[in-house]
């Protein structure tokens, strides 16, 4: 006889093994992607940083051109 | 224009794309830029900043400077897309998790995040009081906005923050008033050629990570217009004196004030991030006079220098 189940919770099912699959491969790909994101984004980011600063050195030698 | 990241990491394609397409238009080599980044197998590995850990007896300014590195090593995100979306109005415990998330992506930030980044890593450090402030300059017929943390640790001023500019950001914690440290900001903004026009002072912000108060950005607004020289100072003074009192929202009286200037031309701004500026060209709605340029600048393009 099957021991009682008074008061024992029943166990949720477990969850399918293709899902929980897929869903740890949803999450690497997020992964690789924000990687691959913030890669870029420091390449754009010194780029943008060099034009930045050789917009302000020429405005600066400009300025001390015109004797401020 | 000015673009924010309002979808989290990672950036979804809509404002990938436009953060691309604004490169493109922006940089002189347009689209040869994305061109030569996007898809490249080649690109540096850029390891990810350990936040700052300190031993007990680490003194308070050499912590702050380990912050201000830290800080620094993300770098300004000179890319025209802000990627932290940071609402002013959240509660602090918001704002943290935000600050969180910002350690674990490691991304360039501009000024804002990098308050709210500078609140979370001094967190734990309770004999330092840090408190917003917030800058309106004024360069060749724009308006531009800057933000720092202001720090006060055992009555000597100092800031943490990022800027494009290397003196709009750190500030050791040496100034003796709050005067001094503000007026060596505006020192720094007239080497760039920019005229301080309103200086915001923030009140104190708590220490609790989890505390669901907002941070007042604005417990003052100081209008450089409508004040003489002294009476800026003495405004300056008696924020301090504010802040050493822990005077605030519901703790008690304000200081008493015959004359402070509330701000009446600017209208409190709506909630949402980022601290926004003016790029070349744009005018506000916002009705703020543009005055007459004193002085005609050199035209580069346009160029404008940004804090």
């Amino acid at each position: 006889m099957e021991p009682s189940g008074a008061g024992r919770k029943e166990r949720p099912k477990p969850r399918e093994p293709a899902a929980r699959l897929e869903k740890a491969k949803q999450k690497s790909a997020q992964q690789e992607l924000k990687q691959r994101q913030r890669a870029e984004i420091y390449a754009l980011n010194r780029v943008m940083t060099e034009l930045e600063q050789q917009q302000f050195d020429s405005f600066c030698k400009q300025m001390q051109a015109s004797g401020e | 224009p000015f673009f924010v990241n309002r979808g989290g990491l990672p950036v979804d394609e809509p404002t990938w794309e436009r953060m691309w397409r604004h490169v493109g238009r922006i940089h002189p080599e347009g689209e040869r830029v994305a061109q030569r980044i996007r898809g490249a197998a080649d690109l540096p590995k850029i390891p990810i900043p350990s936040v700052p850990a300190f031993q007990p007896s680490t003194p308070i300014p050499e912590r702050l400077e380990a912050v201000q590195r830290y800080i620094r090593e993300l770098q300004y995100n000179h890319t025209g897309t802000q990627f932290f979306e940071i609402k002013k109005s959240r509660p602090l415990t918001g704002l943290m998790d935000l600050a969180k998330e910002m350690t674990k992506e490691a991304l360039p930030i501009k000024c804002l995040e990098a308050v709210i980044l500078g609140i979370y890593l001094t967190n734990n450090m309770t004999t330092l009081d840090r408190f917003p402030i917030s800058f309106k300059t004024h360069f060749s017929g724009n308006y531009f906005r800057h933000i720092v943390l202001g720090v006060n640790f055992g009555g000597r001023y100092g800031a943490l923050g990022i800027s494009r500019r290397e003196e709009l950001m750190y500030k050791a914690p040496v100034f003796r008033t709050l005067s001094e440290l503000i007026f060596d900001f505006e020192e720094a903004y007239r080497r760039c050629w920019h005229t301080l026009k309103k200086v915001k002072l923030g009140h104190c912000v708590s220490h609790d990570p989890h505390s669901v108060e907002q941070i007042e950005w604005k417990h003052s607004i100081l209008d450089l217009d409508k004040l003489t020289r002294e009476d800026f100072r003495k405004e300056l003074e008696r924020h301090a004196r504010d802040m050493r009192l822990k005077i605030g929202k519901g703790a008690g009286p304000p200081s008493p004030t015959k004359d402070r200037k509330k701000d009446v031309s600017s209208p409190q701004r709506g909630q949402a991030s980022p601290h926004r500026r003016n790029s070349r060209g744009d005018r506000r709605p916002s009705g703020e006079k543009k005055p007459a340029d004193s002085k005609a600048m050199p035209d580069l393009n346009g160029y404008q220098i940004r804090v």
